[in-house]
């Protein structure tokens, strides 16, 4: 690991300029810190906290663990198996990722209350399974496209040596590909720590509820953005934790890769392999899908397929723009700091994390910290004419990538990070410069990993909610606003249609991101 | 080489087609000084283009409006001090616009048509006004309660306990009516009261509309809820099996929360939020009031017919101008006693 050589040229003076206003935000809130109210604060030692520590700790656990088994064992049905559908249903496993959890939330808690009764369907258990079937598809995209970019012999040497098809994966393709998992499951846990809308309908009470419990119930910004700290810290742990499970260990393929690694299955296998898969999907995606298809229906004779502010097409129109942006700004920004990063060791490092702090804070928590530090620089005048960021488009997209910069940096780290350091030796010998290098060699050879975590920023912009609510513009009013409208009055027909159509914008997303994978592969051979 | 940069060029046009109109009307063009636009962050949206449609009707103002929940609307307007664009401040609840008023970013307002609006239902410094009323009342079955509980203490009698349906405490309506009940009896009688709700072991339901489905689904007999939910549903199902007992008839009356309606500190446009803030309090108020099965803020104006067959009723609205300085407390006790 290259030491921090201080004073290393204007590489890192943006580094650190980029690092400093995506944390912004999140800082603002955080420095309310500093003058602790602790009347608050200890009541809420007293009552309320230790059950949300147990409730959040139960929750990330629950839903990790399950993403995890879930995520992997997916891939791996659909890597190490060839069976008839295998290519359609590993796209369609990847599907649930569009649809957001609020959504997923609604759909089921309606669809289980009569059968279980509402008591029983407000329960930790079912909040778990229910962001379990949401979330497991980002540990599915990185571990299958980790174990796609894994060679074949690598297996055929693990069988040669009278290992049987599952120890072969489970000794040698899985533990190669744990730096994809973990960084999947470390989203799913940011995902799970910051969630405001699923746990809500659930009843389940955890911290990053209780930060809006407390700011939105007593107007106390300070004591929640003390809380919000926990969430920070606890985030941080993860981050922490996530690079011990990665380890020292870079894994690199040296090598013939491509080729299908998949045998073929029969038998009672394909009973267990096509059930296991079309299963979850069923669960996943058919059962809210048709739901929500019934719902639209309905809301078509009631003439209910418009909004308060407009039609269909207007908003569409809304959140493509707002995510489009969105993602083209992660990428670059995201690209540009972990190029600048390696080559800055510990403190590079650092800056990434710093940079990626409002990920780790409730979606509410980082739109109010935007407006609150973009309505400073508005008051500052330091931009000319009557141009305001609050309320601007850009504005809006600065708040959007400081709350999923973290998804492009960690997708675009972890892929960069397995391009053979040989390979890059091999061009600095051959005397290329390291922009050269980085943009003929490195970005080529990463680009499945890129191309995926871009794509999985412009499905979480699609999604997004708390930000999107307090910083669209005027005349920009992207899906889930219209979702939340009538979720909020539990009109669930009138939110079925935006909620199908963030669906259907985000199936070819899904698809982009499994093509990419895909071609990605054959490219290499 | 080339493969790669193919593979490269698809995904950036496949990017690109994510931002069609990416580079057009990147700021929203200000509305200010042309007096012919009023903007509005308003906290209430169910059925508000309607209203500010007839609005426009009447005068030829526009009206240029974002929704948002209360608490976050106001901090944007605390955060945007003089560059805010909002005009005027609607809120789905008092205390949210109490909250408000009291971060300074809600103006006085003098006006004689504003009278319509009788006095304990505006602030007393003019900073906001009501401009629809809702009562949360005690609803039961029809087909399982004959006597159903007539004050909000009743609902902690054991006779309910696995039968109760209730808000959680994160809701405004639970935080207002504990305020409410903790300003008319103090607060060790409000703890006591909350807490006897609590043993009761309450099913707690974030959505009104849900909890009236739960009683006639049976999970619970009796809750606390709002009227234009049932209304709603009663439009839908005239024969919905679900009853409203008015509370504290013989005391301070029905738990009364409303909508409102406040014009902004530095509002740029504050003549055509005034007019839009008397029309809201005048010709608007049924259209306003009906759009979501609400009473009327001007008692003169007749409520929609499925509101006004529930019969008259006496409403606890001397407390409402001070539901925003019992909700800390509200919140507090109620996180003290261990309620969801």
């Amino acid at each position: 690991m290259i030491a921090w050589r201080p004073g290393r040229g204007p590489g890192w003076a943006l580094l650190v300029v980029v690092s400093v206003v995506m944390a912004a935000p999140v800082a603002v809130i955080v420095w309310s810190i500093a003058d602790p109210s602790t009347e608050v604060w200890r009541e809420l030692w007293q009552t309320r906290l230790p059950g949300m520590l147990v409730d959040t700790v139960t929750l990330v656990t629950l839903v990790v663990t399950g993403a995890v088994v879930v995520g992997t064992a997916l891939a791996w049905l659909v890597s190490a198996h060839e069976f008839r559908g295998r290519r359609l249903l590993s796209w369609l496993l990847m599907t649930p990722i569009a649809i957001p959890g609020y959504v997923l939330g609604f759909v089921w808690l309606d669809t289980l209350q009569s059968p279980l009764g509402a008591r029983a369907v407000r329960s930790i258990w079912l909040c778990a399974a229910v962001l379990i079937v949401s979330l497991y598809p980002y540990v599915y995209v990185f571990a299958w496209s980790a174990f796609r970019e894994q060679s074949p012999r690598t297996v055929d040497v693990a069988r040669t040596l009278g290992r049987s098809s599952f120890t072969a994966w489970w000794r040698v393709v899985v533990p190669m590909a744990r730096p994809s998992i973990a960084a999947g499951a470390a989203l799913v846990a940011m995902e799970v720590l910051t969630d405001v809308g699923t746990v809500r309908l659930f009843n389940v009470s955890t911290v990053a509820d209780g930060v809006l419990r407390v700011w939105f119930g007593t107007g106390d910004r300070d004591a929640a953005a003390e809380l919000a700290v926990v969430l920070v810290v606890a985030a941080m742990s993860l981050i922490l934790v996530e690079r011990a499970l990665r380890g020292r260990a870079r894994y690199t393929q040296s090598g013939v890769r491509g080729g299908s690694v998949a045998r073929p299955v029969t038998g009672l296998r394909t009973v267990v392999v096509n059930v296991a898969g079309w299963g979850v999907l069923f669960i996943a995606v058919a059962v809210p899908v048709v739901r929500l298809a019934r719902w639209a229906l309905r809301a078509q004779q009631l003439g209910q397929t418009q909004s308060i502010s407009g039609d269909l097409g207007f908003h569409v129109v809304s959140s493509l723009k707002v995510a489009g942006l969105a993602t083209i700004a992660c990428l670059v920004i995201g690209t540009t700091m972990v190029f600048i990063a390696r080559e800055r060791g510990r403190w590079g490092a650092a800056l990434g994390r710093l940079a990626s702090l409002g990920y780790a804070v409730p979606g509410p928590v980082v739109a109010i910290g935007v407006v609150v530090a973009l309505a400073a620089v508005d008051r500052r005048g330091w931009w000319p004419g009557e141009v305001l960021l609050v309320g601007s488009l850009a504005g809006l997209v600065y708040a959007m990538v400081v709350r999923f910069l973290a998804v492009a940096h960690q997708g675009i780290g972890a892929s960069v990070g397995k391009v053979s350091p040989s390979a890059v030796a091999s061009a600095r010998t051959l005397g290329a410069g390291r922009l050269r290098v980085a943009t003929r060699v490195e970005l080529p050879l990463a680009r499945a990993g890129i191309i995926a975590a871009a794509t999985l920023v412009a499905i979480d912009s699609l999604k997004e909610l708390p930000v999107t609510l307090l910083l669209r513009p005027f005349g920009v009013e992207p899906l889930p606003v219209w979702v939340w409208q009538a979720t909020s009055e539990s009109l669930w027909v009138q939110a079925s249609v935006p909620s199908l159509m963030i669906v259907a914008i985000g199936m070819p997303l899904v698809a982009a991101l499994l093509w990419s994978v895909e071609r990605g592969a054959e490219v290499v051979s | 080489m080339r493969t790669s940069t193919r593979t490269f060029l698809s995904a950036t046009v496949l990017i690109g087609t994510l931002v069609p109109a990416a580079c057009g009307d990147d700021t929203a063009a200000p509305a200010e000084g042309d007096g012919q636009t009023v903007t509005v962050y308003t906290g209430r949206h169910y059925g508000i283009e309607g209203v500010f449609d007839e609005f426009t009707a009447a005068t030829g103002i526009k009206v240029r409006f974002t929704t948002g929940k209360d608490p976050e609307l106001r901090e944007r307007l605390v955060a945007e001090g003089a560059n805010t664009p909002a005009d005027l401040l609607m809120t789905a609840d008092a205390a949210n616009v109490e909250l408000a008023a009291a971060a300074g970013v809600l103006a006085p307002v003098e006006s004689d048509t504003l009278d319509a609006i009788p006095a304990e239902l505006r602030s007393p410094d003019g900073t906001w006004f009501a401009l629809s009323r809702r009562a949360r009342v005690i609803v039961s079955s029809t087909e399982r309660v004959d006597s159903p509980p007539t004050t909000y203490a009743a609902v902690g009698d054991p006779a309910w306990k696995g039968k109760l349906c209730l808000r959680p405490s994160t809701h405004p309506y639970t935080q207002s009516l504990v305020a409410s009940i903790i300003a008319a009896e103090g607060e060790p009688a409000a703890e006591a009261m909350v807490s006897s709700w609590v043993d009761n072991d309450p099913l707690y339901i974030d959505s009104d509309t849900d909890i009236y489905k739960a009683i006639v689904a049976g999970e619970c007999d009796v809750a606390i809820a709002n009227t234009y939910y049932l209304g709603r549903l009663q439009t839908e199902d005239p024969a919905f099996p679900v009853a409203i007992t008015w509370p504290e008839q013989n005391g301070r009356g029905a738990h009364v929360n409303v909508s409102t309606a406040g014009i902004t500190t530095n509002a740029p446009n504050p003549a055509g939020a005034l007019r839009l803030l008397e029309w809201l309090a005048t010709d608007g108020q049924k259209t306003f009031s009906d759009a979501n099965f609400e009473y009327p803020a001007d008692p003169a104006v007749q409520p929609t017919e499925v509101v006004a067959a529930w019969g008259p009723f006496k409403g606890d609205t001397a407390v409402i101008v001070r539901l925003g300085e019992f909700q800390p407390a509200a919140v507090a006790l109620l996180s003290r006693v261990g309620y969801e």
